[in-house]
């Protein structure tokens, strides 16, 4: 918890120092009173927000899926991109329940977030699957793309990253 | 450098004033919204254009704003869309069809 | 070297205008909500992502630079949430067992 919070309010005092662009100020004791507290601040809120979460983080793996994140969102700009300016459009959208393994929490959020960039799916809500098993819906673009094997790359590049839940290691 | 980044600017302004006919087609709200998701994103890309042609370093803490203000608005529209009816309706609640505001 | 660091700048901004242009088209031809919000976030995030990188070689090292990553970061996240965020609230009733899949 500690640990958490003391690179939290690092990063967000580092956040103030880029943005006040510090050192130009005529008093620099105050302006550094002033970004230590609202360092602090932010810290308190995003902790009330999001707790931090237990288990460790693989940083390979986690380097693995920045990387993939980054290469999937350019190839999904172009395929949007292609579609647009195609003379005719070329789609067939349709939804896709997709079973997840990622407990409920922030992990599932940033899991949502990260495949609303990847190529042709976009997170639109949750529900079980037919069989009763937590599940994602997902709007697709085109069904004809082979959408679920991508998302369970994600999910197994990401469980990777940051272990399935708190008795995984 | 800086006649081409301002052409830019204009660009992308263009491409947004041209987004913004689905103000007006609608159908749904949310369709309009979808619009104003654009004007926060093309308007960032606009003001760091802006900003580095100018050489006026507060244009870019601007598009810092507009990027935060473009994300809280589209939040607050989901929010209203997905619980319309206010908790206490201080007046008539049948004088205005419920969570339709066109 | 000025000249190769303009030249890369006027590729990565100019592409990052077509991408925009694409959202654009896109928001305009897709024909339901749903598909002009997949137009809409994913062009125009490599759009603004282009854009940033073009504009790096001119701003000052290295505050100026990490300002203008700070500024991608922040739409990126605020893209991909609300792409979540109104995906959800236009979506129509739940389907069920539709497009069901395992994988």
């Amino acid at each position: 918890m500690t640990a958490s919070a003391l690179v939290r309010g690092t990063a967000f005092f580092g956040c103030w120092l880029l943005l006040t662009h510090f050192g130009t100020g005529a008093d620099l004791a105050a302006d550094l009173l002033v970004g230590l507290a609202s360092a602090a601040a932010a810290t308190w809120v995003s902790l009330r927000l999001l707790p931090s979460a237990p288990g460790r983080v693989r940083y390979g793996a986690l380097g693995r899926l920045l990387w993939r994140f980054l290469w999937q969102s350019i190839v999904a700009g172009i395929d949007v991109a292609r579609r647009a300016f195609a003379p005719r459009l070329s789609l067939q959208p349709g939804y896709l329940v997709f079973p997840v393994r990622i407990p409920p929490g922030p992990g599932r959020a940033l899991f949502g977030a990260f495949t609303s960039l990847v190529p042709g799916t976009l997170p639109v809500g949750s529900g079980p699957t037919a069989g009763g098993r937590a599940a994602l819906v997902y709007h697709c673009l085109d069904l004809r793309q082979p959408v679920a094997a991508g998302l369970a790359r994600d999910q197994a590049l990401m469980i990777e990253a940051y272990g399935e839940d708190e008795t995984d290691d | 450098m800086t006649e081409f980044l301002l052409g830019a600017a204009l660009f992308v302004l263009g491409t947004v004033a041209l987004g913004l006919i689905r103000i007006l087609r609608g159908p749904d709200d949310a369709d309009r919204m979808l619009a104003a998701q654009l004007l926060g994103t093309g308007g960032v890309a606009v003001l760091l254009l802006l900003g580095v042609a100018s050489g006026l370093g507060a244009v870019g803490d601007l598009a810092l704003m507009l990027a935060l203000l473009a994300a809280f608005a589209s939040v607050a529209f989901v929010t209203g869309v997905a619980r319309p009816d206010p908790p206490k309706p201080v007046r008539d609640p049948n004088a205005l069809p419920r969570g339709d505001r066109s | 070297m000025s000249l190769a660091l303009s030249l890369f700048t006027i590729v990565c901004v100019s592409l990052g205008a077509v991408f925009f242009l694409a959202g654009t088209l896109g928001l305009l031809r897709f024909p339901d909500t749903l598909t002009r919000l997949h137009a809409l976030t994913k062009a125009d995030n490599l759009g603004l992502g282009l854009v940033v990188l073009g504009l790096l070689p001119q701003v000052d090292w290295p505050l100026g630079a990490l300002k203008l990553i700070a500024v991608w970061l922040l739409a990126l996240l605020a893209g991909a949430t609300v792409g979540q965020v109104l995906g959800s609230a236009v979506r129509p009733p739940p389907v069920s067992g539709a497009g069901e899949s395992t994988p």
